[in-house]
């Protein structure tokens, strides 16, 4: 199960960040890391990007950029 | 591996504590984007900002200096960054500014609602060793919410002056200022160092012995605990700048283990450990409501992320956002127009008269300078409005949503989602478009779609196809017209996949954007930057286009004493040109020097054409207007420029003046010239020679965007030369086909 999967209104814990290098890097500066909390809020009318929250704060990235974050559904 | 002399030298006059009194405080800020930065900055300094660009690359940067307590204050900007890594622009000047300039002082403007991720580049800046103050800023929308932030412990916990700052409506900026220049006098007050726990530290400390401990002139170049830091997390720039043999073997040395343990790397623990500091802070220091309601942001964005209303929204936005940038400041347009084509031209004229000038420097004054100045003057009402209402949408919070819905269908070009603007803009004039560029943050993006944007046919075009449409194909006139810029999107398409897999092949750049909180902008902030884009361009533009104006004259008039346009050096141009477009069925000097006068601005084309096919003599003899006329006139029609612009606002119906009323105008004044375009083209010649029109090259102003942007000519280069290209295969190909289609 990866974020990009996840639906508006879903929510996951982050078990591992599967991109490299800047992106990795990116995504952590951003606040998503191993262990926490992400939540999808919306899709874009187009079909990407996606809106998540994280940390408290909303932030959209492109599917692809998801696809590499591994998450676990929350119920 | 140098060592910069200046840099020691500061740095020994800082370590010997040399009066912080006498010299100039450097006071560097830094924070999140988003976090109300440029509003501070704006409320700080005001019209003391000088903008410009970071050495090199197309990264803005503002500088202001000013005395503040008997001080000398040097404020700098530093890019908006949400952390300092080695991979992004902005990160890079960010971190390079601080330890290799190192500023007396940092004021870091935390944004108070989102105190985690703000805190995450705290912790970052904090390592550097560098006196620290900081903005607890947006503390109103803070309170509001309810949210309690324990100051005093945070102070304590972070060993740095913290005030709570209301940046739009400038409270405690006067405290922030004290407080830093305070902090700044005393270069033994640093930051805490916070410990990112027992194993980090150990290889750290591993690291620290083994690398700095034999290498002391490192110390001098960076903070002790940053380079330790770096070096074991493994920060390619820095290794690279350090650029010492063995490294790479101690550092595995001290980091292996941990790595081992964590089953991670090194970048991640880093972030890791730091987020969990900022966690940790975070944690202490605030207390929020229990309350669950839908905040104002949640509720405007269910309606304008919608997947249903998400576009016509924003086309309805954008579609407002180009009326308003166009209507405002046409009208302005015009009056600057005319009052430089009459009155200022009669006036320089008779005053020119006067000092018994000769012809040629009275058409040299006029023809030359003034309409230089006009020309140059025509485009800031466009600039400033549309730099107000690109900063609107920025600071409001609007910007990125429309980055967020357009981004898939920009993405499918190469391009980013911000892309778009720009790119719309350029229907309207290609020149602010490109200036526009400047809201993408990642250079390849702002290079493409700069590259993109002459492509979009500007309302400058307009008048060149509305005379050979009325010539030829008065019938069906708005197909015509319609083809062409569907023609121009299409190719923009084209060529953008073209750009993404050769100029710039590799990985289009990541989109991971904030979707901060919708905010009211403040009106000073927006003036302030609105006024200062425009002052850069009026200075730095305005010089390059007067010159090229010039040029242009002299082109025209030289060599001495030429009688017909032909022997002058632009029409033997024409004459030199003219068989490279015969074959697309326009192949004349006349049409090729014309073509080359376009290069000013594309509108051109129709009065060079004027004026090299209609004989002299039919220039009609005007009255001409006394000073006293002249001058009223320039009143009381800047009176209705006003009036105008304010009706265009309100009705809002439209695309006006620019436009085609204009281009009628021309038409009907231009009547000898259609007898002869009618006589020098045919429909197929001419439908090709307006596509050509279309494609050809930027114009000077838009060269001079590009240059101004991007600090080299490169950009305007390329799109120079793939334009070039473009028009001629494209033309090429209309005529040639229609012809074997049996066309003429
Ligand atoms: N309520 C409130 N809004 C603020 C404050 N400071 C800035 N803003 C708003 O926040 C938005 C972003 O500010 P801006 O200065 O552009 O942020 P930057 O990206 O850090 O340069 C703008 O709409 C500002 O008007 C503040 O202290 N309180
Ligand atoms: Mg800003």
């Amino acid at each position: 199960m990866n974020l990009a999967m996840l639906k508006p209104g879903e929510k996951g814990t982050i078990t591992k960040m599967g991109a490299l290098g800047p992106l990795k890097r990116r995504l952590m500066d951003m606040g998503l890391l191993v262990g926490e909390e992400v939540q999808v809020e919306k899709i874009a009318p187009l079909g990407d990007p996606i809106e998540v929250t994280i940390k408290n704060y909303q932030l959209s990235l492109r599917k692809r950029e998801a696809e590499g974050i591994a998450v676990e559904v929350v119920k | 591996m140098s060592v910069d002399v200046a840099e020691l030298n500061s740095e020994t006059s800082s370590g010997l504590g040399l009066g912080a009194a006498k010299r100039s405080v450097t006071v560097a800020v830094a924070g999140n984007p988003n976090s109300g930065k440029s509003t501070l900055i704006n409320a700080l300094a005001g019209t003391r900002l000088h903008v410009g660009n970071w050495p090199g690359v197309t990264v803005e940067k503002k500088e202001a200096l000013f005395s503040f307590d008997g001080k000398e204050v040097k404020l700098v900007d530093l890019p908006g960054t949400y952390s300092l890594s080695p991979y992004t622009q902005e990160e890079i000047i960010a971190r390079d500014y601080l330890v290799h300039e190192r500023p007396d002082v940092i004021i870091n403007v935390v944004d108070a609602t989102n105190l985690e991720r703000n805190l995450y580049l705290t912790v970052q800046l904090m390592e550097l060793g560098i006196p620290m103050v900081m903005a607890l800023n947006i503390y109103d929308e803070a309170e509001q919410k309810g949210y309690r932030i324990d100051v005093k412990a945070m102070e304590q916990m972070l060993g740095m002056t913290i005030i709570p700052t209301v940046a739009t409506k400038k409270v405690g900026l006067q405290d922030l200022l004290d407080a830093a220049l305070e902090a700044a006098a005393d270069p033994a007050r640093r930051p805490k160092e916070l410990r990112y726990g027992e194993d980090l530290e150990a290889a750290a400390a591993a690291v620290e012995k083994a690398v700095i401990g034999a290498h002391h002139g490192l110390v001098e170049r960076y903070p002790k605990r940053w380079l330790a830091f770096k070096i074991t997390e493994g920060d390619e720039r820095v290794l690279s700048e350090v650029n010492l043999g063995g490294i790479d073997a101690i550092v595995k040395h001290a980091t292996a283990h941990l790595a081992e343990v964590h089953e991670s790397d090194m970048e991640t623990l880093m972030a890791d450990a730091r987020y969990a500091q900022a966690a940790g802070l975070t944690r202490e220091v605030l207390r929020k409501p229990e309350s669950k309601k839908k905040e104002l942001t949640e509720k405007i964005d269910r309606i304008v992320l919608n997947r249903f209303l998400g576009i016509p929204i924003f086309l309805a936005a954008m579609w407002l956002m180009f009326k308003l940038t166009f209507d405002v400041s046409t009208p302005f347009v015009d009056w600057i127009d005319a009052m430089t084509a009459g009155p200022f031209k009669r006036w320089m004229e008779v005053l020119l008269g006067f000092v018994g000038a000769s012809d040629w420097m009275v058409s040299l004054a006029t023809d030359g300078v003034i309409a230089g100045v006009g020309f140059v003057l025509v485009f800031v009402p466009v600039i400033f409005a549309m730099m107000f209402f690109i900063t609107f949408l920025e600071g409001s919070g609007y910007m990125a949503r429309a980055a967020f819905v357009m981004d898939r269908a920009m993405h499918a070009m190469g391009l980013h989602g911000k892309s778009f603007i720009p790119m719309l803009l350029g229907f309207g004039c290609n020149v602010p478009a490109v200036y526009a560029t400047r809201t993408l943050e990642n250079q390849r993006d702002k290079a493409l779609t700069a590259l993109l944007i002459p492509l979009m046919s500007c309302g400058a075009r307009l008048p060149v196809y509305v005379v050979f449409i009325g010539v030829f194909f008065s019938a069906y006139a708005g197909t015509v017209l319609w083809s062409l810029y569907v023609m121009g999107i299409a190719l923009a398409v084209l060529m953008g996949i073209i750009f993404k897999r050769t100029l710039f092949k590799g990985d289009a750049p990541m989109f991971i954007m904030e979707l901060p909180p919708y905010r009211m902008p403040s009106f000073r902030s927006l003036m302030i930057h609105t006024w200062e884009k425009g002052k850069h361009f009026l200075i730095k533009a305005g010089t390059y286009i007067l010159a090229v104006s010039i040029l242009v004259w002299f082109l025209l008039n030289l060599p001495w004493g030429v009688e017909q346009r032909k022997d002058s050096y632009l029409g033997r141009m024409g004459q030199v040109i003219a068989p490279v477009l015969e074959p697309l069925g326009f192949g004349t000097w006349e049409a090729a020097s014309s073509l080359v006068s376009g290069l000013i601005a594309k509108e051109i084309v129709v009065g060079t054409m004027g004026e090299i096919y209609v004989p002299k003599a039919e220039e009609e003899k005007k009255n001409i207007p006394t000073f006293a006329e002249d001058a009223k006139e320039v009143g009381t029609s800047f009176i209705g420029a006003i009036r105008d612009s304010a009706v265009n606002v309100v009705s809002g119906i439209g695309i006006s003046s620019i436009t085609a009323q204009e281009s009628l105008n021309e038409q009907e004044e231009r009547s000898p010239l259609r007898e002869v375009i009618k006589d020098q083209f045919t429909p197929l010649s001419a439908y090709a020679f307006i596509t050509f029109v279309l494609l050809y090259m930027p114009c000077v102003v838009v060269a001079i965007a590009m240059k101004q942007e991007f600090g080299t000519w490169k950009w305007f280069g390329i799109a120079f030369a793939y334009q070039m290209v473009l028009a001629w295969v494209v033309a090429f190909g209309i005529y040639q086909g229609g012809r074997l289609l049996g066309l003429s």
